[in-house]
């Protein structure tokens, strides 16, 4: 062995193989044995009658369901929506602040303004209004009827997480499109799609991955937030948010109810930000020299 | 000095004529605006050198990039090849554009950091999909062996393993590929170590050589302008004070500030005396520009026709263009009564 053997990054290996297992888990819990489904209910655990490492692995709650596979089920469709909203907003995000940054004049105004306004409203209001409307927009119209609650949390999401995306991207593309190889570009007759293509988009990538992937855990928290104050997805479908309001009462009682999908947000939330900060660090090609 | 006028202007078959080129930026929503370069006009014949020096802010860049039209001037004509190019649009400009290269000062910020090397060489034949696939990796071998740059190595690595030196190399290299007739080159080795200076200027006359080539070359520094240039402009303020032949610029300077700049060039030697005729203060600001003659303000020469009249380019003598209204020799300009 010599004396520079790699030493493992821990934190890296942990937080990849909490979200790669939580992931698998959450996806094919239907064909896990193991996982008992959301909403089965076993007279034995009523009224939180069993802790946590019993028959129930994170105990049971009010109604006897079992909190683990609620948990499990929670992460599918909290990471789903965080995940679909993230998408969203960094394509919709990305493109109109690439196109402020690069463009400027009447573009930069207009997109500016717009996500000052976005930036200056409290996210909860407009969350709450938004979703508010998508129900009316859903009982009121064919058209919306496959807008379920799912769909509308994803795009009131997606829409909160549009603003300070674009406002970092424009940044960053002001910055990158002031360097030479750019102008570079520009001498040797590149158009505008190319350049920013070719010459910008590569440069915004370090950027981006690790604003995604805090991006992913602030909007898990979000969802926590609005399922706390009930404007989560329909009955009985869990989610973490929804899991840690309606347990919160018992707390008392039965901590395991509350806790356990409180430290499954919180571990998925630490390893998302470890995984974007190591991969921030990992595009980093001397940065100095950008 | 700093002057306007087009004395100096050769008839001829000049491969660039630039005549009153303004360029010109706003600053913020003040209504005010940075005079970069205001009403400059110079030519560049066919294979020869035009050195271009100025200090920090009189607008050599501007004047560089106003002439690849990035951005376009305010106005001015710049006529390359017998075309007018603020008349371009469109495809007729980036055509034409690639006919004129730049070369600039900072050779690592020059270079796309998330390439390859060898991609950003071959970029401009692949965006005017010049020759087949085959052809065009011959052309990128050939012209990154003629900058001393293994093409090997540069297929496989990116442009922060290269040294700063290399890196300018692969910038010519890229300036290169497309077979402009004119290069600009920016600073070109002020961001480099003495030693690199000297091969990266040896490069560039080699090149010049070989590639038929006409240079502007852009740089602060005189000894190195002196030696690479047939022509020298001296440039205050966005105007120009004093065109000549390399060699009769440096000899005999007519203008008051060419004579201070050339008295600036450090001597290594603590023996001698520290030079004469050196100006005090900073250069005035571009968005409120002096009347009259620019460096009225700090010239030994100043009077009061230098305060109120902006002096003309003219001749004092063989070749040697002064816009001053008493240059050091050539005897006081003619006051002109239309004026």
């Amino acid at each position: 062995m010599s004396a520079i053997t790699k030493k493992r990054d821990w934190p890296t290996v942990l937080a990849a193989a909490w979200l790669i297992g939580l992931t698998i888990l959450a996806f094919t819990a239907d064909y896990l044995p193991f996982i008992r489904g959301y909403a089965e209910s076993s007279p034995e655990g009523i009224g939180f009658s069993k802790g946590p490492f019993t028959s129930f692995l994170l105990g049971s709650d009010q109604l006897g369901r079992d909190v683990f596979a609620r948990c499990i089920y929670g992460a599918q469709i909290s990471l789903r929506i965080a995940l679909f909203s993230i998408i969203i907003g960094t394509v919709v995000g990305g493109t109109l602040g690439m196109v402020a940054g690069f463009f400027g004049k009447a573009s930069d105004r207009a997109i500016s303004a717009f996500t000052d306004v976005m930036l200056a409203f409290p996210p909860i209001v407009i969350a709450i209004l938004v979703t508010g409307r998508f129900d009316a927009l859903r009982k009121n119209s064919e058209a919306f009827s496959w807008l379920s609650r799912t769909w509308s949390i994803t795009f009131v999401l997606s829409i909160l997480a549009i603003a300070p995306l674009a406002r970092i991207v424009r940044a960053q593309t002001l910055s990158i499109s002031q360097r030479e190889f750019v102008l570079a570009a520009r001498s040797l007759g590149a158009r505008n799609g190319r350049v920013l293509v070719r010459e910008i988009l590569p440069n915004l990538v370090p950027a981006m991955v690790s604003v995604i992937f805090t991006g992913v855990a602030v909007l898990l928290i979000a969802e926590g937030g609005l399922a706390f104050l009930g404007y989560s997805i329909e009955l009985p479908t869990p989610t973490w948010g929804r899991l840690i309001a309606e347990n919160r009462n018992f707390i008392r009682e039965a901590w395991w109810g509350t806790i356990m999908p409180c430290v499954m947000l919180f571990a998925t939330v630490l390893s998302f930000n470890v995984l974007g900060d190591r991969i921030a660090r990992r595009f980093d090609i001397r940065e100095a020299a950008l | 000095m700093a002057g306007t006028g087009k004395a100096h202007l050769r008839s001829g078959d000049a491969l660039l004529r630039v005549e009153d080129l303004v360029v010109e930026f706003p600053v913020g929503r003040t209504g005010l605006k940075v005079n970069a370069v205001s009403g400059i006009s110079f030519d560049v014949m066919r294979g020869e050198t035009l050195g271009i020096v100025g200090e920090s802010g009189c607008g050599k860049s501007t004047t560089g990039r106003g002439i690849m039209q990035l951005p376009s001037p305010n106005s001015g004509a710049v006529v390359f090849n017998g075309q007018d190019l603020s008349q371009l649009t469109g495809s007729d400009m980036r055509e034409a554009r690639t006919k004129i290269q730049m070369i600039f000062q900072d050779p690592i910020s020059s270079l796309n950091p998330r390439r390859k090397v060898r991609d950003i060489v071959k970029e401009p034949l692949d965006i005017w999909k010049r020759g087949t696939s085959a052809e065009q990796d011959a052309r990128v071998d050939k012209v990154l062996e003629d900058v001393g740059i293994d093409p090997q190595r540069a297929a496989e690595s990116q442009p922060h393993q290269f040294s700063g030196g290399q890196c300018q190399r692969i910038s010519i290299a890229r300036s290169l590929v497309l077979d402009p007739s004119l290069i600009i080159c920016d600073e070109p080795v002020s961001a480099l170590d003495v030693s690199v200076q000297a091969q990266v200027l040896n490069l560039l006359e080699d090149l010049k050589a070989a590639y038929g080539l006409t240079m502007i070359f852009i740089a602060h520094d005189l000894a190195v302008v002196k030696n690479i240039s047939d022509r020298v402009a001296v440039m205050y303020l966005g105007k120009l004070c004093e065109v000549a032949t390399s060699d009769d610029l440096y000899r005999r300077p007519a203008h008051h500030y060419t004579k201070v700049l050339l008295d600036s060039i450090p001597v290594p030697d603590p023996s001698r005396p520290v030079a004469h005729g050196r100006i005090e203060g900073e250069p005035p600001s571009p968005v409120l520009p002096p009347t009259g003659c620019r460096f009225h303000t700090r010239c030994p020469a100043a009077s009061d026709r230098c305060r109120n009249e902006e002096p003309q380019m003219r001749d004092v003598g063989d070749n040697h263009f002064v816009a001053c209204h008493h240059p050091a020799w050539g005897g006081d300009a003619p006051v002109s009564i239309t004026r």
